[in-house]
């Protein structure tokens, strides 16, 4: 229980770090955050209590006595995308400095609807 | 090498991972490579699209057999929409062979592969958590290729675009990760049998997640305020692979999602709604751009509107319809995007005052661009007017009087911000004369799709035969159990 109270609490601080902040890296660092909530969340729906890894690494360990793999596994794939937007988003901020010379968004919005 | 359709996600993968590789070698070969990969898809497509629509072809990806493996299912609509973009994306290449001359042009190539890689994944792939893999590869690409240009407002629009996209990627995981939590699968097939039992509250829930998750992507309303910065500060090849491939591929996702889980009639007329809404709001918005392709945006916006109200209609007249203008879009936006992109260039401005006369300067590309305009608007020797006819057909059929009101009122809309573009290149005052030709390549892959866009507007029953079972395999949602479980295939043979 405790595992998906934390990661609620981890997406709802990474949304308000995005909505909120004004300095654009503060706002990568929210998306980052809701990331590892969201692979927390993953995690805690494949737990189960008392289980091991769900490798075969003793003799009469049955499938029950394991942890949902799956979930796993997912998250592995979610961490690299998760990584990858990122270093994408960053590279931007990098490019947004480079032009504006200032990091908060309120200066930078210059295109509309 | 026998032909198969993982081809269509392998092929462009590797190349894309090649195209650095042959960049340090020749730069001029890397040019190539793209165009002879959707060349090599397109010939893939062509031989495998008879197959698809007799029997749908289910790949097990590592012999792995349904629920548990990955599966890939290339049925009509499948098959359908993978040719689709495999033509696009030539015709695309063709365009940029001369228009991105730019140093890091084997980025350019390399990212476009990805787009292509992604797009067909996202059609093909029966694994929800598969599509979205595909949907962020897309995605990751999209928003690296609207900072191309590495100007100010790129990456500006970029970076929009990544914040958007992110929460939209965070919200459909959240929705694949509720969905494994109630069905403890992630086969399409398997969760769309299972999803009856899944209490209504949490479904609801989940179809919200995904509505604002590929929503995003998709352009409908609310949220797609990424869009006209994107199209407009991209490339114009850019703007063309968005709103011919990218948005394409999405709405499939969406509508493929929705048909399969969730119960439907209660929820389309949601669906009716959001469109009417996004096609109405787009039209509008586009009536008072100055920008050439930020008018374009919000036109492909309004367009995709009209897609979701036909597909909302839940008939199969009207799915039919719905994929019909997908088509149509597809062809009539990349050519606009590629006649507007050259109109840019020679003008020397993205605005549409800056166009006075280039009509009498530039009459090839005018030409195109005019005849781009009236294709979209629909009128009647060209393919737009079947694919709006036969959606405000689909629409009366439904009973549904307001909509098909404002289907003509947007239409009208549409025809005075087109014809004011295409008033002012030919009746307007010559203003500069620009001594730089369009390239022949250009040319080319504006001629290609002119001629395509006449034939089924000539010929609309072409299209519409490959279309019947594509619609009827969306609207099937047992059949496409069946299929992709491998269940009964007894039964399986006596359906077919």
């Amino acid at each position: 229980m405790i595992y998906y109270a934390a990661s609620i609490l981890l997406i709802l601080i990474g949304m308000y770090a995005v909505l909120v902040k004004k300095n654009i890296i503060k706002i990568v660092i929210g998306l980052s955050i809701i990331d590892s909530g969201v692979h927390l969340l993953f995690i805690a729906i494949g737990y189960v209590k008392d289980a091991t890894a769900p490798i075969y690494s003793r003799p009469g360990l049955e499938a029950g006595q394991m942890v949902d793999p799956v979930p796993q596994a997912l998250v592995l794939t979610a961490i690299v995308i998760g990584l990858a937007v990122t270093a994408v988003a960053l590279s931007l901020v990098i490019r947004l400095y480079d032009h504006h010379k200032t990091l908060n968004i309120n200066r930078i919005r210059k295109l509309k609807w | 090498m026998s032909l198969s359709p993982v081809q269509f996600i392998a092929v462009p993968l590797f190349a894309a991972f090649l195209i650095p590789l042959i960049g340090k070698a020749s730069k001029e070969t890397v040019k190539l490579v793209p165009g002879i990969v959707l060349l090599y898809l397109s010939y893939v497509a062509l031989n495998l699209f008879p197959r698809g629509l007799e029997r749908p072809i289910v790949e097990h990806i590592a012999g792995f057999n349904p629920p548990f493996g990955i599966t890939l299912y290339y049925g009509p609509l499948a098959a359908f929409l993978t040719t689709l973009v495999t033509l696009i994306g030539f015709v695309i290449w063709l365009y940029s062979y001369k228009f991105i001359i730019r140093e890091p042009f084997e980025k350019y190539y390399m990212l476009f592969m990805l787009l292509i890689t992604g797009s067909t994944g996202i059609i093909l792939t029966g694994d929800i958590f598969n599509m979205f893999v595909f949907l962020e590869i897309t995605a990751i690409a999209a928003y690296s290729l609207t900072a191309f240009l590495r100007d100010k407002d790129g990456a500006e629009a970029a970076f929009k675009y990544l914040l958007i996209g992110s929460f939209s990627s965070t919200f459909v995981l959240l929705a694949i990760l509720l969905i494994y939590m109630q069905t403890g699968t992630l086969n399409l097939a398997d969760i769309a049998l299972k999803m009856a039992d899944v209490p209504i509250t949490m479904k609801i829930f989940i179809l919200i997640l995904f509505i604002t998750g590929l929503g995003i992507e998709a352009e409908i309303f609310p949220l797609n305020g990424w869009a006209p910065d994107a199209y407009s500060q991209a490339p114009s090849p850019v703007g063309a692979v968005f709103g011919g491939i990218v948005v394409k591929a999405t709405i499939y996702a969406l509508m493929r999602i929705v048909y399969l889980m969730f119960n439907f009639h209660s929820v389309l007329h949601f669906f009716v709604i959001m469109g009417v809404i996004t096609m109405l709001i787009a039209e509008m918005s586009a009536m008072r751009q100055h920008q050439i392709k930020r008018m374009l945006a919000f036109s492909s916006i309004g367009q995709m509107g009209l897609v979701i109200i036909a597909f909302g209609l839940g008939t199969e007249p009207g799915v039919r319809a719905a994929l019909f203008q997908m088509f149509n879009h597809a062809l009539i936006k990349t050519l606009l995007f590629f006649s507007a992109g050259y109109l840019v260039f020679h003008s020397g401005s993205k605005h549409i005052s800056a166009l006075d006369g280039l009509g009498r300067d530039k009459p090839l590309t005018s030409f195109f661009f005019a005849f781009g305009a009236l294709a979209i608007i629909g009128l009647p020797p060209f393919a737009g007017f079947w694919s709006k006819l036969y959606i405000l057909l689909s629409v009366a059929d439904a009973h549904l009087v307001t909509v098909v009101v404002l289907i003509l009122i947007s239409a009208v809309i549409e025809i005075v911000y087109y014809l004011r573009v295409v008033s002012r290149l030919y009746f307007k005052r010559e203003t500069a004369t620009d001594v730089r030709r369009t390239p022949l390549s250009g040319l080319a892959a504006m001629g290609i799709l002119a001629v395509v866009i006449l034939f089924v507007g000539l010929y609309p029953n072409t299209i519409l035969d490959w279309l019947t079972p594509a619609a009827r395999e969306l609207m099937n949602t047992s059949e496409y159990i069946r299929t992709g479980l491998h269940l009964n295939s007894g039964l399986l043979s006596i359906n077919f």
